[in-house]
């Protein structure tokens, strides 16, 4: 009887599809977000993300809840060389926040803060999203985004992608039953859809490869600043793992031992 | 010396008598399954949120302005501040699973039966202050949801004719949510909630050990016992049922380590993603979605176009469990011992409540609201029908003995 409830409840909560694909895609256009596995001690990764970072989005974006030495702290970078190579600011210091010079004057609609963009919008999205970018004649920087349409934010890693611009494609029209519909010759019927990116080759600094590596190290660093500790958390958490499976065995021993006392 | 010291101290004050009756020598049912345990990992979990509670509350800013960077100051520069804070966090989801599944074992086994009634009710009333403490202290790290939730939850109070209005700002302090909302909320949430919830457990214990703990067998115990009062089926609590419960504390704390260590997001169901966004009253966020352990109650809420009908349904709900050992006619405890009538009942009362609570973390559908209304009414059915079907089934005879 009880079994058969805690089955139900089981199957009621296996099925329950996790909360973002129930708001119907955060990555909105662009379909599902591209899978973003973060590496957190890969070093060299983090370095030249936060190097992307510093050179590319620093002057609009801050990151205002991570301090400038814990970063270089994090990332193995020698204080002297992160402040002298890194860090624009010529007075900042270790325990300054890393408040970019556009937030410190009063401005509205002043572009947002990173720190948590990571943990609020997850690294798939921000991963999917920076490599969404294409031409769009009809907006004021002319560039539009798939991930987040009408996005207020120019561009700025064009000259790095290239160009890429929406095009169309031939996809597989597909039968009720799921499968792929095929003539009577076997030849898979398709349709045009459009709305997909296209990259121009050699438009860019870099090529598709290379730039989505840009962007993951990119990822990767806004990862880490938006949960700093989570690196060391996945490491201790380990060790407590295996403590509470041993503290579990030996006490269902003693337990046994015990019971048989009063059976 | 010790001893000295201990009977000096007893002689003036119980503590050796009152350990020995409460704790050490305490009677327990000799033969209880797993459901039995959760009540133990409840106090160790109440014990773990007060702890780290006050180291929260040492840093922890409750101001507007404050408050959210406050708590990425946790995060980041105070040490081992994200332990405290995840603890803290994958504690508050972990205690309502608990407390969810102990009240479940309360329905399976009659654990209200006469006379455990009051033990039941003070129960009740710990859960009810647990759901007031869990939302005053989601507000508290001042993100989107938080703001949001409370908006929504405050705004409750405004659905109540006459008073409603007056009501919502005697809440919130203010025409609005702001800084005094928070720091009201903050006292309410480290003093005075704590203060009624140990209270109550306190009383939730000393009644449960005045009529003694039940078994899934539904045995009164105390019909067969030895020359010197103690029940012939029972185990002293120290050393045997503390050991019970040790492999099940292993057990607990590994999915605990498991959620806290690898997942304290939960998948956005313990930490709402939204959240980790400062709370601003210009933008309302996508999707406003409680945390899992109020879901069910929020569906219930949509359920019903009428606000008003809505908080009365919803308040009804949680105001119905107080009243179940009196709608429970059954001459048996323990679900092994009643009819079938009884057993159907509590399957589909357990596949409404969790319906409810899925559908009360998505958006709305029109498949969605048809679902909510049926579970609803499911919900209801099993506690206004149960002095029907558990006085006209046939149940069958309990044994003496455990």
């Amino acid at each position: 009887m009880i079994k058969s409830i805690l089955i139900i409840s089981f199957l009621s909560f296996s099925v329950a599809p996790s909360l973002n694909s129930a708001e119907g895609g955060p990555c909105k256009d662009y379909g599902d977000c591209d899978q973003f596995k973060p590496d957190l001690n890969n070093m060299a990764s983090l370095q030249r993300g936060v190097g992307t970072f510093m050179k590319y989005c620093y002057s609009c974006h801050s990151l205002k809840y991570s301090r400038w030495g814990r970063v270089a702290n994090d990332l193995q970078i020698p204080e002297d060389i992160f402040f002298e190579y890194l860090v624009p600011d010529q007075d900042a210091g270790p325990f300054d926040l890393m408040v970019a010079p556009i937030h410190e004057l009063e401005i509205d609609n002043a572009p947002p803060d990173l720190t948590l963009v990571a943990r609020k919008r997850t690294s798939s999205w921000v991963y999917t999203y920076l490599r969404a970018f294409y031409d769009d004649s009809s907006t004021t920087y002319g560039s539009n985004n798939l991930v987040y349409p009408g996005v207020n934010m120019p561009n700025i890693l064009a000259p790095i992608q290239g160009n890429q611009k929406l095009g169309c494609k031939e996809i597989p029209v597909l039968a009720k039953n799921g499968g792929e519909k095929r003539d009577e010759f076997g030849n898979t019927i398709t349709k045009e859809k459009c709305g997909y990116l296209k990259h121009q080759d050699g438009s860019g600094l870099l090529n598709v490869e290379e730039f989505d590596e840009f962007i993951y190290d990119l990822t990767n660093f806004l990862t880490y600043v938006g949960e700093p500790s989570r690196a060391e958390r996945e490491r201790m958490g380990v060790y407590a793992i295996i403590f509470f499976i041993i503290f579990t065995f030996l006490s269902a021993l003693l337990y046994r031992e015990y019971q048989k006392d009063y059976h | 010396m010790v001893t000295k010291v201990l009977n000096w101290i007893n002689y003036r004050l119980p503590i050796i008598n009152t350990f020995e009756r409460h704790l050490s020598k305490h009677p327990v049912p000799k033969k209880v399954n797993f459901w039995y345990l959760f009540g133990a990992l409840a106090s160790i979990v109440l014990i773990l949120q007060i702890v780290t509670g006050i180291w929260l509350m040492m840093p922890y800013s409750n101001t507007e302005e404050g408050a959210f960077a406050s708590i990425e100051y946790i995060m980041r520069d105070v040490d081992y501040g994200w332990i405290i804070r995840y603890m803290h966090t994958t504690g508050a989801s972990m205690f309502f699973a608990i407390v969810y599944l102990h009240m479940f074992r309360g329905l399976l086994y009659g654990s209200y039966k006469k006379p455990k009634e009051l033990v039941w009710i003070f129960g009740m009333t710990i859960y009810l202050v647990m759901m007031a403490e869990g939302f005053l202290g989601y507000v508290l790290p001042y993100g989107q949801m938080s703001y949001w939730g409370a908006q929504v939850i405050i705004s409750l109070f405004g659905a109540i004719p006459y008073i409603g209005e007056s009501l919502e700002v005697w809440v919130r302090g203010d025409y609005y949510i702001s800084g005094i909302t928070i720091s009201r909320f903050f006292a309410l949430h480290v003093v005075a909630l704590p203060l009624i919830l140990i209270a109550l457990v306190f009383l939730h214990l000393v009644a449960l050990h005045e009529v003694g703990a039940g078994n899934p067998e539904g045995v009164d115990i105390e019909e067969y016992i030895d020359e010197d009062g103690v029940p012939l089926d029972s185990v002293p609590f120290f050393p045997y049922k503390v050991l019970s419960a040790m492999p099940a504390i292993g057990v607990f704390g590994l999915v605990f380590c498991i959620i806290m260590f690898f997942f304290p997001e939960g998948g956005g169901y313990f930490l709402e993603l939204a959240n980790f966004e400062e709370a601003n009253p210009l933008v309302t966020p996508e999707h406003i979605a409680p945390v899992w352990y109020y879901a069910p109650y929020y569906t219930m809420l949509r359920a019903i176009p009428d606000p008003l009908g809505g908080l009365i349904v919803m308040a009804a709900a949680v105001a119905i469990l107080f009243v179940v050992p009196w709608l429970d006619r059954s001459n048996v405890a323990s679900i092994r011992y009643k009819g079938i009538l009884s057993k159907i009942a509590i399957v589909l009362f357990v596949v409404s409540f969790i319906t409810l609570g899925y559908l009360g973390t998505v958006t709305v559908t029109e498949t969605g609201k048809i679902m909510s209304v049926i579970c609803t009414v499911m919900y209801f059915a099993f506690f206004l029908l149960m002095p029907i079907y558990t006085s006209i089934e046939k149940t069958h005879e309990v044994p003496d003995r455990l």
